[in-house]
């Protein structure tokens, strides 16, 4: 079943096109790979889906239904989580805070929310009222990632979260997909790592020049020479 | 015709109306209405003065009245005390609301807007607090009346209509001295400052003289306008330095248009008489004048000067807004620009006529241990790289690898922890981006830092201009200055092979056109040492070669180049050597074959799947 | 027990310039623009308390509910009118359509109530209270409690409630706060709505000791500003420390003379310990500090925000 269906999608920063008519889809209970070079238009295809950025062309659809015209918070409360690149949490308020505020449910359910997020980040959960601009970046990753989980998301926008972590730690993080995909939320993962975006996804689209260059099953593009061609130019 | 009227925008018939309005009417006016054309004229000088600091330099000051204040109390007081007539005095109450200006610029012009407004405000309190306590000398909250009308070279001028002529010639000049300043290549720093701070500063420009430049000429029109004020009126009186003329003022700038010199005029009128014509309105009028700003702000962006530039289309038939309004826009062909400049723009590629060749293979650039830290991240680890005259190096690297920090360490955007970077056998670490840039050092960004309401040609002209910005060039205004620079801007842009969108919108532009404008505004300011950032992204591979060509011709006349590029088909033909970074650290280094087949360069790269 | 006085009156200004700082800081955060407005809001706050007195005849504190709810519905109106147009453009041009907000409160206000000063009803009652051998007047020790108890709220609020978290995340990043579902232009009409029920209390406290003209406004605006920038940009505790160190000087610089009589003996003692000095020292001794610290005396909060 399809969960999120982005057809024809373009993309204007003034007349600068960053998105020409790229078609994705995400199923229910899917990983897809979003990957590319820098300015490929990753990071626009994800703001155009949470509803940052407006489409100058083409069409989203959630769950069958038009995204037209919805603001973010919105799209938000349908079930579309978004973790930005470059992370933003609220730098003055705690690890707690910036969950507990993430959630549109009761104070129960807040709680039950809460505790799963700290057993699926033990790390954040010894630091719950610490602020999070102290954070180290990884430990930011981690609630930001929380943060965007904390509305049980139908899907979510996972944008470069192994950007400026060490292998280590992108490893760490990016582990932790399956186990949000098996919670039955959808990843779209925006990665320049694709070997290890690959890894963990089960199918693959390639980016260049705001347009899709490739697209296919994990396996098939991470043995593929047009990935390693756009990437390390052969 | 058409030339003039798009010269002077909206200025032109507004000074028709005003020479008719002369001519028919004011001869009939009754003694009040002169009076209150008069103070229209007083303020008009003081929006004038402003549009510096809020409209060209974009600094919200709220000292403007203030300074009026102080000229008015310095002319005033030596007037009446000292029998100083109102033409002897100008020079000390002009001059001592710039001595004032240039005594708190120091501390408070480099702070941030809202710490700037604060800053002025408490400024012009205490200088109204001092003024009604200091009774001996200014007449304390009473004031001093009796004071003589204006005069003119030792002859008093009596009667209204000579003094409401002699104020609103006055104004004339100042519109024309503005006009000059905003106009010629100190119009285009200011421009580029307010447009795009980062990159004025990577061009050059020194944006804090530039500031405060703007608030030293904003206190020398206000010293006048209250000199005027006060001899035009006949009394001093501490209402002059109270915050209601700072709020007329800056309504006057908002509803007039801050960045126009007919907006200052227009402004002033229309606030001035407002009450006049409203006198139906009768006690309401100041409800209705905070009604009317409220509004302005809101529905009228640009103000009234610029809504009737809109509105009578004359700027929507010019393909791009000039850099500033009450300027020379950019309506000429650029062909008929290199023309009255009396230059051919040298159109062969590869050879640049502003790059003087530098023969040689020596070292330009060298960075020894240069570590940058944020936060707890170390961006930037002990690295060290060389750039030869004449030689490209390529830097490679994942995102996040500290390549974009590297080139902002090197131009000063901030310093290193430690380290040393040398330019030359100079040590160039810890200098300002503009005083960096004066030594040859140009630079992209990743992101074209062009100001996109300028046109291509405008943004290369304004480096062109700024690269050889003195006192004496910043008013020497006009069109035959500006019209060299251009032509020398066309050949730039010629170089790049981005002569056929001269006159576009840099913000239309696509971002590899954008980015070939901005190369041409670099070479502008004639570099020794390039740096550029993905000056490949968003160009596709015919375009890319026809780039790298580019580069290699600038090479060639002996500039130094650094290029972070992840594209490498673009990349290993143009570079002579590359540097990989990993996480802050040089991890590979060598000729581009052997960099590109490092194991720990493709590791860095692809990365291995997670277990 | 001359010194213990004074403190009670630092207290009930400080608390009360406060309110007025508390409200500005708000919008600062929520807007990144300055609200010009504010102290037009706290003259505000004075004249609808007295209006409100003359037609119910109760004392001040029980106006204060309603005193409250009618700010905050004139809050949201000046959200509406003065920032949601322009929460697009640069933050100057906030600044300059609260100028213009705060230019026709007070024509609104000289219209209605006229230029004579009036005073609003005191809170409980006049008269003069003695503890611990401290004697004080009811009104300063009643701001002192109200004021404490409105600050007390509005922490709960925001620590401790969703709406305070979404009103602190919207102030931290607009989009973000959006992109988890918040629907920020409630947020900021909210934070508009808490920060002029803020300068209403604030008008009400203040303006029984002090009067309330149509132009007594600015000077607030000012001591908000002050306190906000010296205590550090955005800083909510920094606004506090600011005001009540803005009281402290207020009260105690003109008071110098009587803790110290040494200093009656010098020349002028009458001008250098006037009301109008003190200003000038003030002034100074703010530009002073943004020349030296312009993170504030207490801030590293510029810091923390990204």
């Amino acid at each position: 079943m399809t969960l999120l269906s982005i057809e024809a999608l373009e993309v204007r920063y003034g007349a600068v096109p960053a998105l020409r008519g790229v078609s994705v889809t995400v199923g229910a209970g899917e990983a897809v790979a979003l990957l590319g070079a820098n300015g490929a238009g990753k990071s626009t295809l994800m703001k155009a889906v949470i509803g940052l950025v407006r489409p100058a062309a083409g069409r989203i659809l959630f769950d069958g239904r038009p995204l037209e015209g919805l603001r973010a918070d919105r799209r938000a409360r349908m079930g579309v989580g978004y973790c930005p690149e470059g992370r933003r949490v609220f730098a003055g308020m705690t690890v707690r805070e910036n969950l507990l505020v993430a959630c549109w449910g009761g104070g129960r359910q807040r709680a039950q929310r809460i505790d799963a997020m700290f057993a699926m980040f033990p790390a954040l959960a010894a630091r719950q009222g610490v602020l999070a601009w102290q954070l180290s970046g990884g430990q930011q990753q981690m609630l930001a990632i929380g943060r965007s989980l904390m509305d049980a998301p139908r899907l979510l926008l996972l944008d470069e979260p192994s950007l400026g972590l060490s292998p280590l730690l992108t490893d760490e993080v990016l582990g932790r997909i399956p186990a949000i995909v098996a919670g039955g939320t959808a990843v779209l993962l925006a990665e320049q790592n694709a070997a290890k975006a690959l890894g963990v996804c089960s199918r693959g689209v390639v980016l260049k020049l705001g347009q899709v260059a490739a697209e296919g099953r994990a396996a098939d593009l991470a043995a593929s020479d047009e990935v390693r061609a756009a990437f390390l130019g052969g | 015709m058409r030339r003039w009227v798009a010269h002077g925008g909206v200025a032109l018939p507004l000074a028709v109306a005003a020479c008719a309005y002369g001519v028919f009417v004011l001869p009939h006016a009754s003694d009040y209405a002169l009076r209150v054309l008069t103070v229209a004229g007083v303020y008009a000088l003081l929006a004038l003065g402003y549009g510096f600091i809020f409209g060209q330099a974009g600094a919200l000051s709220l000292a403007q009245g203030t300074f009026m204040g102080v000229g008015a109390y310095v002319s005033g007081i030596l007037a009446v005390r000292y029998g100083v007539a109102f033409d002897a005095a100008l020079p000390v109450s002009v001059g001592l609301p710039v001595l004032l200006a240039l005594l708190v610029a120091i501390p408070v012009l480099r702070l941030q807007t809202h710490y700037f407004a604060l800053a002025t405000l408490l400024i012009g309190q205490v200088v109204l607090l001092v003024a009604t306590q200091w009774e001996s000398v200014t007449g304390g909250a009473n004031g001093i009346g009796g004071v003589p009308p204006l005069s003119l070279l030792g002859h008093p001028i009596e009667g209204r209509l000579p003094q409401l002529l002699l104020v609103w010639a006055l104004v004339a000049a100042g519109a024309v001295l503005a006009w000059r300043i905003v106009s010629g290549r100190l119009g285009d720093a200011f421009a580029l400052t307010r447009l795009h701070p980062v990159a004025a500063r990577a061009i050059g420009i020194d944006t804090g003289s530039l500031r405060l430049a703007a608030f030293l000429l904003s206190a020398g029109f206000a010293g006048l306008a209250g000199s005027l004020y006060v001899h035009a009126i006949g009394v001093l009186s501490p209402d002059v330095l109270g915050f209601p003329v700072m709020i007329t003022c800056l309504t006057i700038a908002v509803v007039g248009s801050r960045l126009r010199v007919a907006g200052a005029i227009a402004g002033a009128v229309v606030i001035i008489e407002l009450p006049e014509w409203a006198r139906f309105l009768r006690d309401d009028y100041l409800l209705a004048f905070g009604c009317i700003l409220l509004l302005v702000v809101v529905a009228l962006p640009g103000g009234l000067v610029e809504t009737a530039e809109r509105l009578l289309g004359w700027v929507g038939s010019r393909a791009v807004p000039s850099v500033m309004a009450g300027r020379v826009p950019a309506i000429f062909a650029p062909a008929d620009e290199a023309r009255m400049a009396g230059t051919r723009p040298a159109m062969t590629e590869g050879v640049g006529p502003f790059i003087a060749a530098r023969a040689g293979d020596a070292d330009l650039l060298t960075l020894v241990g240069v570590s940058r830290r944020f936060g707890g991240v170390l961006a930037l680890d002990d690295v060290a790289l060389t750039v030869r005259s004449g030689a490209v190096l390529g830097l490679i690297g994942p995102n996040g690898s500290g390549k974009t920090t590297l080139l902002n360490v090197v131009t000063g955007i901030f310093p290193a922890d430690a380290g040393r970077v040398r330019l030359g056998g100079r040590d160039i670490a810890g200098r300002a981006p503009h005083a960096i840039a004066r030594l040859g050092v140009a630079r992209t960004f990743q992101t074209a830092a062009l100001a996109a309401e300028l046109s291509a040609l405008d943004n290369v002209a304004v480096a062109r201009g700024a690269a050889r910005l003195g006192v004496g060039s910043a008013l020497r205004a006009g069109r035959r200055d500006r019209a060299v620079v251009r032509g020398e801007a066309m050949a730039l842009l010629e170089r790049m092979g981005a002569g056929a969108y001269a006159a576009e919108a840099a913000g239309t532009l696509p971002p590899g056109i954008a980015r070939l404008v901005e190369i041409a505004r670099a070479l502008a300011t004639e570099p020794r040492l390039l740096l550029l950032d993905e000056p490949a992204a968003g160009l596709n591979e015919t375009e890319q070669a026809d780039l790298g060509r580019r580069l290699r011709g600038i090479a060639e006349d002996g500039v130094g180049l650094l290029v972070i590029e992840h594209n490498m088909p673009f990349l290993v033909p143009l570079a002579d050597r590359m540097v990989c970074l990993d996480q802050g650290r040089v991890i590979a280094e060598g000729t581009p074959a052997a960099v590109q087949s490092d194991p720990r360069v493709i590791e860095a790269y692809l990365g291995t799947p997670p277990p | 027990m001359a010194i213990a006085q004074l403190l009670v009156e630092v207290l009930a200004l400080g608390a009360a310039y406060a309110l007025v700082a508390l409200g500005f800081v708000l919008i600062l955060n929520a807007t990144g623009a300055v609200n010009f407005a504010q102290g037009d809001l706290v003259m505000a706050g004075g004249f609808g308390a007295v209006l409100l007195a003359d037609r119910l005849h109760v004392s001040g504190l029980v106006l204060l509910p309603a005193l409250l709810a009618g700010m905050a519905v004139l809050g949201v109106v000046v959200a509406l009118a003065a920032y949601m147009p322009l929460r697009r453009r640069p933050p100057e041009a906030v600044f300059i359509s609260t100028i213009a907000v705060g230019i026709i409160l007070q024509n609104v206000a000289n219209r209605l109530f006229g230029a004579e000063p009036v005073a609003t009803p005191p809170l409980f009652g006049a008269g003069r209270v003695r503890f611990a051998g401290v004697d004080a007047s009811v009104q300063s020790v009643a701001i002192i409690g109200v004021a404490a108890l409105l600050i007390a709220a509005l922490y709960t609020l925001f620590t401790h409630t969703q709406f305070g978290r979404r009103l602190r995340a919207t102030a931290y990043d607009r989009d973000m706060a959006m992109a988890i579902g918040i629907p920020v232009d409630r947020m900021i009409a909210g934070t508009f709505a808490v920060a002029a029920a803020l300068a209403g209390a604030a008008g009400l406290l203040l303006s029984n000791t002090f009067f309330v003209t149509p132009s007594s406004g600015s000077d607030y605006m000012i001591k908000a500003y002050i306190a906000v920038v010296i205590g550090g940009w955005g800083s909510i505790r920094g606004a506090v420390a600011g005001a009540l160190l803005i009281a402290a000087f207020e009260v105690l610089y003109p008071s110098l003379p009587l803790l110290v009589p040494a200093l009656l003996w010098m020349p002028s003692s009458d001008a250098v310990f006037s009301q109008t000095t003190s200003t000038i020292v003030l002034d100074v001794a703010v530009l002073l500090i943004l020349v030296v610290r312009p993170q504030g005396l207490f801030g590293e909060a510029a810091r923390q925000r990204p």
